[in-house]
C-alpha cells in the first residue's frame, strides 16, 4: 500500500477544520500517517477540544504525531515552563491583550502534555519540524535563499524539510549543489569540492490548507478543505 | 600434580599478563595470590593491590583467590597449578629457588605454598623481558575507589594528564574504574611502553545504586603530586543524581530495545 | 593597507604583549581584536587595560559576555565533568578579579564589527558560542558569511587558526509543486566568499603553544597566518602565583588548551 504522510498545523484550537481534515484523509487510499507541525492553539478561540481530540482521538481518527510550534512556545513561556522567559515575541508583536486571551484559550489541564511534545520529528531522512531547527519562528518560504535552505537541512542532518511557520504551501527541490573549499592552515592547506545530493525543502501550509506526501515517490499534493459545507449548527444555536 | 609457581618482576614488567597466559595454555584449575613484596630505601612498593586478581579473574573465572581460600581446595592428586606473583625490584641473588627472598619464604610457609619453581623477570630468559626500567627512587600511591563512579569523558582527560605527567613522574599506573554504564574498566600503564592498557571487564554492575566492587588506582613515580591527584579525582567523579539519571536513561534505552 | 586581527588572548598577558610587539615591528596599526579578552588566564584585569589603552576596537567573545552576565559558559560546550568545573572554576575566579570598570568595558563591546565588506565576530554572525570550523559543512560556512552581509568574515573562538576560501559553487532551485501547480527551475551560482579565522593569542589549540593571530592585506587579498612565541613561564609562574588550577599552567605549556572543545564543536547554544 502506498505510504503517506498528512501534514497539518495552525489549526489554532479550530477543531472544525481539523475534523473536516480527518474526514478527508479517510477518503484517501494509502497507509497514511498523520503529523501535526504545532500551532495547536491559538487566541482566537478557545482550544481546550480541539486538544482533547488530539490527545484522545476518536475511533476512525488517525492518530495524530503532533509537535510544538510557536504559539505553543509562546503559551508555554507564559505559563513558566521555559524557566525566566515569558512569551515577549507575542507580546512584542501583538499585545498584551493577545497573550492573555492565549493564555485563556487553553487549559492548565493541557499545559503538561503541550510541554511534553518534541520540537520535531527526523523520520526516514526527513525532518518535520515548525519552523527550522535554527529557531522555531523561522519562517522558510518560496523565496527563502538555497544556502539558507541548505542550512536549514543540515542542522537537521535530513534531506528533506517539512516546515509549516510560513504558512505557504511549496516543493522546492535542490539539486546539483556545489562548492570548492580550500583551507590553510598552520599543517598546510587542501582542497575539497563538496557536493550535496538532492534535497527538498517542502512548506506544508497551515489550518484549512494542508499536505498530502507520498513518500516513495516524493510528491507532494497540497489540498485544502475550504470548500467543504460548513456544518449546520441546529436546535439552540 | 599440584605445582606451585613464584614469578616475581619490578612493577610494569608484565607479570600478571604471562601468568594470564600461562593460565590459559594450562587448561586446568589454577589459583592465584599477590604477594606486595617489601620496599627498599627510596623504592616503595605500592599496598597489596587486588587489581590484579580481579582482573585475572574477570578472564578466567574459574581463578581460585588463594588470598581467601585455603589449600584444602586443592589436593596433591589435582592437575592444578598455582600462581604466587610477588612484587620486587631487586635482582634474586641466586639463581631458582635458592634466589627467593627468606622474608618472602616465611609468608608463603605460612600460606602453605612453597613454589616448586620462581621465575623473575630480568634474571630467567623464561620470562621474555621488555623494560629493562633502573629504578632507583620510586613512590607510590594507592587509592581505593570502592563505590566511585567516573565521568567517562573526565577519566580519559585525567588519565592522559597523568602518564604524561603533569601530576609528577609517573613510571606505572594500573587502576579498575567503574563508569555509568555499569562497565568496570581495566586500565595499565608503563612508561616503557607506548600507549595504555584498556580493557573492558566482563563484569557489569547492575543499573541500580554504586557499584560494590573493587575498584582502584595505583600509581608509582617520582615527586608525584599527591593532593593534586586526589583533588583532581574528585572532579572527575559523578555524585548520586548524575549516576541516577544515566542508569535511568541505561534503563530506558534498554526498555525500548527489548519492545 | 595590512591589518592585524587577533582573537582569545585569556588574560594571558605575555602572549599579547608578545604579540602586539610583532605587530608593531611590521608597522602595522590596525588592529582588531576579536574577544574573550579574558578566562582561565592571570591577568584578566591587565590585559583589558591594554586594549583599552591601546584602543583596539574588539568584540565581546563568550567569555566576556559570560563574566557580564554573570552566567556561566553554555554547559553544553564543555566534553566533560572535569572540563566544566575548571571552566567554572576559572569564571569564579575572574568575576571575583575584575574591576567594575572592566567589567563595564567588557558589557560595552558590540557582538560584532563591520567594515565595508568585512566582518568580524567572536565565534559565527549568529552567536558567540558557534564554533566555525575549518572542515565545517561548506554550504553551511558559505551560509554563515554570506547571510551576514559579507564577503570575508574573521572569527576566532576555535583557538585554531586557518584560512577558507569558498567559490566555484553552484545550485539548482527547482520549484515542484505549489497549489496551483506552479513549478520554475533556475540555477544559481553561489558567491565566492572567506572565512578566517585568527586562532588565539593566549590559548592555542592548534598542537603548538606559540601565540597565533593573522594579517590581512586589502590591497594584495593576502592573509598570512602568524605564530608568536612568547615567555610561557612567566604566564604559568602567575597562573601558579594567582591561585588558578596549577593544571593550566601545565596544559598551557604542553601547548593544550585550558579545558577541551566539545566533540561536536557545531552544537550552537540554544541560550
Amino acid at each position: 500500500m502506498i505510504e503517506r504522510w498528512a501534514l497539518i498545523s495552525g489549526l489554532k484550537g479550530d477543531l472544525e477544520t481539523y475534523e473536516r481534515i480527518q474526514k478527508d484523509l479517510k477518503k484517501i487510499r494509502g497507509d497514511i500517517t498523520l503529523f501535526v507541525l504545532g500551532d495547536m492553539v491559538g487566541a482566537e478561540r478557545n482550544c481546550n477540544s480541539l486538544i482533547d481530540r488530539l490527545i484522545n482521538p476518536h475511533p476512525g481518527d488517525l492518530k495524530p504525531h503532533c509537535i510544538y510550534g510557536w504559539w505553543e512556545d509562546q503559551l508555554l513561556a507564559e505559563r513558566g515552563f521555559r524557566g525566566e522567559q515569558k512569551a515577549d515575541a507575542l507580546r512584542l508583536n501583538k499585545g498584551e491583550g493577545i497573550v492573555k486571551a492565549l493564555v485563556n484559550a487553553v487549559d492548565p489541564y493541557y499545559l503538561n502534555w503541550l510541554a511534553s511534545l518534541e520540537f520535531g520529528f527526523v523520520e526516514l531522512d526527513c525532518g518535520l519540524i515548525h519552523g527550522s531547527s535554527k529557531d522555531i519562528g523561522d519562517k522558510i518560504t518560496i523565496d527563502t535563499p538555497p544556502l539558507i535552505l541548505l542550512d536549514r537541512l543540515t542542522r537537521l542532518g535530513v534531506n528533506r524539510l517539512f516546515t509549516a511557520r510560513s504558512c505557504q504551501q511549496f516543493h522546492l527541490e535542490l539539486t546539483d549543489a556545489v562548492v570548492n573549499s580550500y583551507v590553510k592552515d598552520i599543517g598546510g592547506d587542501r582542497k575539497q569540492e563538496q557536493k550535496v545530493p538532492k534535497r527538498g525543502v517542502i512548506g506544508i501550509g497551515a489550518g484549512a490548507y494542508y499536505t498530502l506526501y507520498d513518500v516513495g515517490s516524493d510528491k507532494t499534493h497540497f489540498l485544502n478543505v475550504l470548500d467543504q459545507p460548513k456544518s449546520n449548527i441546529r436546535g439552540f444555536g | 600434580m599440584r605445582q606451585v609457581w613464584l614469578i616475581s618482576g619490578p612493577p610494569g614488567c608484565g607479570k600478571t599478563n604471562w601468568i594470564l597466559s600461562e593460565i590459559k595454555k594450562h587448561g586446568g584449575s589454577c589459583g592465584y595470590i599477590r604477594l606486595s613484596g617489601f620496599s627498599e630505601k627510596s623504592l616503595e612498593q605500592a599496598n597489596s593491590s587486588e587489581i590484579d586478581f580481579v582482573f585475572l579473574k574477570d578472564q578466567i573465572p574459574q581463578l581460585i583467590d588463594l588470598s581467601k581460600s585455603s589449600d584444602h581446595l586443592f589436593s596433591d592428586q589435582d592437575n592444578s597449578l598455582i600462581f604466587i606473583e610477588l612484587s620486587q625490584f631487586y635482582l634474586p641473588n641466586q639463581s631458582g629457588l635458592a634466589g627467593i627472598d627468606p622474608r618472602i619464604i616465611s609468608q608463603l610457609e605460612n600460606l602453605k605454598l612453597l613454589p616448586d619453581q620462581y621465575l623473575h623477570f630480568g634474571r630467567d630468559t623464561e620470562l621474555s623481558i621488555k623494560d629493562t626500567l633502573d629504578f632507583t627512587k620510586i613512590e607510590s600511591l594507592s587509592l581505593n575507589l570502592q563505590e566511585n563512579v567516573w565521568d567517562p569523558p573526565s577519566l580519559n582527560t585525567f588519565w592522559f594528564e597523568l602518564v604524561n605527567g603533569a601530576y609528577g613522574d609517573v613510571y606505572r599506573a594500573k587502576a579498575l574504574l567503574n563508569i555509568p554504564d555499569g562497565r568496570s574498566m581495566y586500565f595499565n600503564w608503563i612508561v616503557s611502553q607506548p600507549g595504555s592498557q584498556f580493557l573492558q571487564l566482563n563484569d557489569i554492575a547492575p543499573p541500580k545504586g554504586r557499584p560494590q566492587r573493587i575498584s582502584q588506582l595505583v600509581i608509582q613515580g617520582r615527586n608525584l603530586e599527591f593532593t593534586r591527584i586526589k583533588s583532581t579525582i574528585n572532579l572527575c567523579l559523578i555524585n548520586d543524581s548524575v549516576l541516577e539519571m544515566h542508569q535511568a536513561s541505561l534503563s530506558n534505552q534498554q526498555l525500548a530495545a527489548t519492545h | 593597507m595590512k591589518q592585524a586581527v587577533i582573537s582569545c588572548l585569556h588574560a594571558n598577558l605575555p602572549a599579547v604583549q608578545a604579540v602586539l610587539n610583532d605587530i608593531d615591528r611590521q608597522g602595522i596599526d590596525t588592529i582588531t581584536c576579536l574577544g574573550d579578552l579574558v578566562g582561565y588566564g592571570p591577568h584578566p584585569n591587565e590585559v583589558v587595560d591594554l586594549i583599552k589603552e591601546r584602543e583596539i576596537p574588539t568584540c565581546q567573545g563568550c567569555w566576556d559576555e559570560d563574566v557580564v552576565d554573570g552566567l556561566d559558559a553554555c554547559d553544553c560546550s564543555y566534553p566533560s565533568q572535569l572540563a566544566e568545573r575548571r571552566g567554572h572554576l576559572a569564571h569564579k575566579w575572574t568575576t571575583e578579579k575584575l574591576t567594575n570598570e572592566n567589567k563595564d568595558f567588557l558589557a560595552s563591546l558590540p557582538t560584532s564589527i563591520r567594515r565595508d565588506k568585512l566582518l568580524f565576530v567572536h565565534g559565527s554572525p549568529n552567536s558567540q558560542h558557534e564554533y566555525l570550523l575549518p572542515d565545517m559543512d561548506a554550504f553551511a560556512a558559505l551560509e554563515r558569511v554570506e547571510m551576514a552581509g559579507a564577503e570575508t568574515l574573521f572569527c576566532g573562538h576555535t583557538h585554531l587558526p586557518y584560512v577558507r576560501e569558498l567559490g566555484q559553487g553552484s545550485i539548482r532551485v527547482t520549484l515542484k509543486n505549489t497549489p496551483n501547480k506552479q513549478t520554475e527551475e533556475k540555477e544559481m551560482n553561489l558567491p565566492m566568499r572567506r572565512i578566517i579565522n585568527a586562532g588565539s593569542v593566549g590559548e592555542p589549540r592548534h598542537g603548538g603553544s606559540k601565540a597565533t593571530y593573522v594579517i590581512f592585506d586589502d590591497k594584495t587579498n593576502k592573509i598570512d597566518i602568524k605564530e608568536v612565541s612568547y615567555d610561557i613561564d612567566r604566564t604559568c609562574k602567575a597562573i601558579i602565583e594567582a591561585g588558578l588550577p596549577p593544571i593550566f599552567a601545565w596544559r598551557l605549556n604542553h601547548g593544550f588548551e585550558f579545558a577541551e572543545l566539545a566533540e561536536d564543536a557545531s552544537h550552537v547554544c540554544e541560550r
